[in-house]
């Protein structure tokens, strides 16, 4: 039914069509001209190890410049044209400070690091998630990200945080956690609820002088950092830098973290979790002994 | 004599409880001194009282309101806390190998700027009965930002560049302080009276920079010769804001 | 306009070379090029929103290939219902003076030229005069001259989390204004991005879209296969055009895997129960099209992103008209006939080269095929008209700011209306090549450079180019050529 004549003229015209198309791709299929936009090094060598793939820094500018130099700017300091608008500010890759690491804090993160937070975005940020890219893509640009402070050439990445297995989530857990949310004062930012409303959060600045706000448990389903119990753990474990959330490293131990991370669940009252049921049946029946959490509270005496 | 000068009456000042041992690198013997006055001229802002009502355990170490740091003046329009160092000339020295103490201690830094060498061990010490967060909020050096509840032991750490580092503690947004870090062994803290004392210098050309975390630095070139010393003085000009 | 810093309009400067230059070599290719017929600008065929760019501080380049084309991202966020999915999508987000609506406009200079056309010779003859008769003869008909496109007035945002809009007023060249695009969307239903509706005007779930594509020209702007149908026929159908109806569409996370099921009224989008978005038209139909969409893609590593797709449209339209007042008023479409078009596309990379294939098998019902009344008898001859082809198209993308444009397309006609037709009664073959230059590319406006030439030969009809008002030619076997060049600045803000 379809003539051969078709198909014959059909192929010659593809054929026609991807030559017009190929010889320009054989020509500049290693484009190493500068770009025009950037202000970075003009040959990258640098690269970025994600599981098996490489990404390379030279794939990764053309990337960047596609998709990021809007607001991280052709200078990679954060300060592209429509920072000015933006809220929280765009990444400064200069200072090489980043919030999502699994690394501890002041240290750089791993190449990991940069590929999840690229991936996921941050919620309640301009920086959407960029899983739409390719993953070779997403890797180029982390080698590419790298080129933009000589950190990465001096230091190596700090050692990765080791999560201990998750243990069981029972009311102890949860009142321990509930304790050393008292005790390391997470509601003097965060509030005795959560809310993100303690009585320092309206001072709170980030590094850089620009208002910040704690993360609010209340409303939030997720964090800028990841979504998992896991997540928040490393969150606050590594600190988040650059923000006045500091690393509790140095100060929790055992299976105080993970204490922690169910209590801090049952925050999350718009986002169900078997920490929340649990608690709010602990609640129900146990209302009347708990202390309530804030200034001159007992709950953390114990 | 001692590199570092903290008079008596500085102490006093801040309301301080307790003595803090500074570490004090060890003055080569001999060789030159320079010493000298800061001053200001101008009005300086006033400083004012800080309300520490949010974290009571922290108020009530405070018979009078502590005031803020940014700018201390002392009689005859002396200024405290300005850091003199050699920022030129001096032919390096290797850290010494006592550590330098940091204190927070009634919701302040104790001391409010704490000169120190690169790569010289640095503690932190939590003296309080409520949990800070220190910041030092470095651009050259790592940024990096630990929660240290009350009772925790100290934070041990170093710096290996050199840097002026504003310190600050998120949870107590009057906490300001500042960590120096410097290439040289030749510093000092002016005290209340605004004066300070080089010693130890070999014979040599030296630029002597002075640093006050609002006013910014001013230099001046000084040539030693033998044991002799100098007096060497800084004026800033003071601002209104 | 926001100020350019020092180092990106110092940087800029270099690209503004470099695009000048080719630019300035493709457009004396194409003016030296052989050329020939004459219609106006197509309106309404893009869509490219500042509105969002400025809303989200991303560079156009962010969505798009090289605007209005989508890449992956921008085709995320636009299944995911013009969201960026960090709860920072939603109005009491933005600022205030934030304002979302963006014009479009193309004015340019354009050539175009047909030949095999029905002229009266001798020049200045006049009817039947006996001194000066005109006879019809075969000629070349050439027009060129600036001119301008109809205008797009874009507005489109989000009205609450997971509810979207889309209005796109569009005029034509002398500001006749019609609804080009116009819905409202409800994302993540059961909190599910496999359930997104959408309610109103808009264009088919095309994986190649025709609205968002990259050329310009009368002949070189449309894709032919998109509004073919086999010569005689009373199906007024295009797959490219906008259809009024209702639209079941989901994707995964990433939008890798993407369906869509559109039920829409049998009447090409006309409103008011017409066929058309402007008065005056025949009445709609009462039935209902179906549109089905899939497409896949795939992370072929370091080859880039590749999407292939499959689609079927399955419609009626009507063959004679209820009347009233003698038969002169026609009121309802009735006597339906069915007809459907299925293919299956691409869209693949291979690093800078963007490959588009598509292909399409047409077919109508033969009272549809010959135009003629279902309570009618057929035509002898007549039998139920096939077409098949399709086109592939190429885009290089020398950066994000220059991009080369290739199309290759060919229709055959299978089985004719008629019997007697000469086999080859409509086929079609056209080329166009152009080159997009984007010197500004900025969040808050973007201006493209446009140079194209394309050429289009149809036998025995007229090229769907343009707005089709070029006349038959005087025998069914001959080809006409139809060809534009065409330079235009294609503005956005």
């Amino acid at each position: 039914m379809i003539s051969s004549k078709f198909v014959a003229t059909f192929a010659l015209g593809s054929i026609a069509l991807l030559t017009f198309g190929a010889a320009p791709a054989t020509a500049q299929s290693h484009v190493n001209s500068p770009d025009p936009l950037l202000g970075a090094p003009s040959v990258n060598t640098e690269e970025s190890h994600i599981g098996t793939l490489t990404g390379h820094a030279e794939e990764g500018k053309h990337l960047y410049r596609r998709y990021c130099i809007g607001c991280h700017g052709p200078d990679g300091d954060g300060n592209g044209m429509n920072a000015q608008w933006i809220d929280p500010k765009p990444r400064d890759f200069t200072e090489a400070t980043f919030k999502c690491r699994s690394t501890p804090t002041g240290t750089l993160p791993t190449d990991q690091d940069l590929y999840n937070a690229i991936t996921r975005g941050f919620i309640n940020t301009n920086m959407p998630s960029w899983k739409p890219l390719t993953e070779q893509q997403r890797a180029d640009l982390v080698a590419f990200i790298k080129t933009w402070s000589p950190r990465w050439a001096k230091e190596k990445p700090g050692d990765v945080l080791v999560i201990p297995a998750e243990p069981p989530v029972t009311i102890e857990s949860i009142l321990h956690g509930r304790e050393l949310f008292q005790k390391l004062e997470c509601w003097k930012c965060h509030g005795p609820a959560g809310h993100g409303d303690g009585p320092s959060a309206a001072t709170l600045t980030d590094s850089k002088d620009n208002p910040i706000r704690p993360y609010n448990f209340s409303t939030g389903t997720r964090f800028k950092c990841g979504a998992t119990n896991q997540d928040i753990y490393r969150i606050f474990m590594t600190g988040v830098d650059g923000t006045p959330m500091p690393s509790f490293h140095d100060t929790l131990t055992g299976n105080d973290p993970w204490d922690l991370v169910h209590f801090l669940r049952t925050l999350q009252i718009s986002y169900p979790s078997k920490e929340l049921d649990l608690w709010q049946g602990y609640v129900a029946s146990h209302g009347k002994d708990i202390k309530p959490i804030g200034p001159d509270s007992a709950a953390g005496a114990q | 004599m001692r590199l570092t000068h903290f008079s008596a009456a500085a102490l006093a000042a801040i309301a301080c409880t307790s003595m803090v041992m500074f570490a004090t690198p060890k003055p080569p013997a001999g060789g030159g001194t320079v010493t000298g006055k800061v001053t200001y001229t101008g009005t300086p802002a006033k400083m004012k009282p800080i309300d520490m009502s949010k974290e009571p355990t922290c108020a009530k170490q405070h018979a009078t309101p502590v005031m803020t740091q940014n700018v201390t003046t002392g009689p005859g329009n002396t200024l405290q806390w300005v850091v003199v160092y050699i920022s030129a000339g001096d032919q390096g020295s290797t850290a010494p190998s006592q550590a330098v103490k940091y204190e927070q201690k009634g919701c302040e830094y104790l001391p409010h700027v704490l000169p120190l060498q690169v790569s010289q061990q640095l503690q932190i010490f939590n003296d309080d009965q409520t949990s800070h967060n220190i910041h030092p909020l470095a651009k050259v050096n790592p940024e990096w930002n630990k929660s240290q509840p009350a009772g925790s032991p100290p934070i041990d750490t170093k710096y290996e560049k050199a840097e002026f580092i504003p310190v600050k503690c998120n949870i107590h947004p009057w906490m300001h302080g500042y960590f120096v870090v410097l290439n040289t062994s030749h510093y000092s803290v002016t005290g209340e009276d605004g004066s300070f004392s080089l010693t130890g210098l070999p014979p040599g050309k030296y630029t002597l920079t002075a640093w006050q975390e609002q006013y910014g630095t001013q230099t001046q070139e000084v040539t030693i010769a033998g044991n002799e010393s100098k007096s060497v003085n800084f004026s800033f000009k003071a601002l209104p804001y | 306009m926001p100020s350019l810093r020092p180092e990106t309009s110092r940087l800029l400067n270099r690209s503004r070379l470099t695009g000048l230059a080719i630019f300035t070599l493709v457009v004396l290719a194409m003016l030296f090029a052989d050329a020939k017929p004459a219609q106006a600008l197509p309106t309404g065929k893009a869509f490219a929103i500042p509105a969002f760019a400025r809303k989200y501080g991303l560079p156009c380049s962010a969505c798009h290939t090289a605007w209005p084309e989508l890449n992956n991202f921008g085709q995320v966020f636009r299944d995911n219902g013009y969201q960026l999915m960090n709860d920072r999508d939603s109005p009491i987000w933005q600022n205030p003076s934030y304002f979302p609506i963006s014009f479009r406009i193309t004015p340019s200079w354009h050539r175009e030229a047909a030949d095999h056309q029905v002229i009266d010779a001798p020049d200045g003859c006049f009817g039947t005069s006996l001194a000066n008769p005109c006879l019809s003869v075969a000629g070349k008909v050439t027009q060129s001259g600036f001119d301008l496109s109809g205008m797009d007035l874009w507005s489109a945002g989000t009205l609450y989390k997971n509810i979207s809009f889309v209005l796109l007023p569009s005029s034509d060249p002398t500001a006749v204004w019609h609804f080009e695009s116009a819905f409202i969307r409800f994302d993540n239903l059961k909190n599910s991005p496999w359930f997104n509706v959408k309610f109103g005007r808009f264009e088919l779930d095309n994986l190649i879209s025709e609205k968002r594509f990259l050329f310009l020209s009368n002949n070189g702007g449309i894709y032919q296969i998109y509004h073919f149908n086999t010569p005689g026929s009373s199906n007024n159908f295009g797959y490219g055009d906008n259809q009024i109806g209702v639209e079941l569409a989901g994707h995964n996370a990433n939008s890798y895997t993407r369906y869509s099921v559109a039920v829409v009224s049998s009447n090409e989008g006309g409103v008011n129960f017409t066929t058309d978005v402007v008065p005056g038209a025949p009445p709609a139909n009462r039935s209902y099209d179906v549109n089905l969409a899939f497409s896949q893609a795939f992370d072929a590593k370091s080859l880039g992103f590749e999407r292939i797709g499959a689609f079927a449209y399955i419609g009626q339209r009507p063959t004679y008209f209820e009347t009233t007042d003698g038969g002169t008023v026609p009121l309802v479409g009735l006597g339906n006939k069915s007809f459907y078009r299925v293919g299956f596309a691409g869209d693949l990379y291979i690093h800078n080269l963007e490959l588009l294939p598509l292909f399409m098998y047409g077919h109508d019902n033969a009272y549809l095929g010959t135009a003629t009344s279902s309570q009618g008898a057929l035509p002898s001859g007549a039998q139920a008209p096939t077409f098949y082809g399709g086109f592939i198209e190429s885009h290089y993308y020398l950066n994000p700011q220059n991009v080369i444009l290739g199309r290759f397309e060919k229709i055959n006609v299978g089985q004719q209306a008629l019997s007697g037709n000469p086999g080859n009664f409509g086929n079609v073959t056209a080329y166009s090549v152009g080159y997009r230059w984007y010197p500004i590319m900025f969040s808050r406006a973007g201006v493209a450079l446009d140079g194209e030439y394309s050429r289009v030969k149809s036998i025995g009809i007229v090229p769907e180019s343009g707005d089709g008002t070029g006349n038959i030619p005087l025998f069914p076997t001959d080809g006409v050529w139809s060809s534009s060049i065409y330079f235009g600045i294609d503005f956005d803000f």
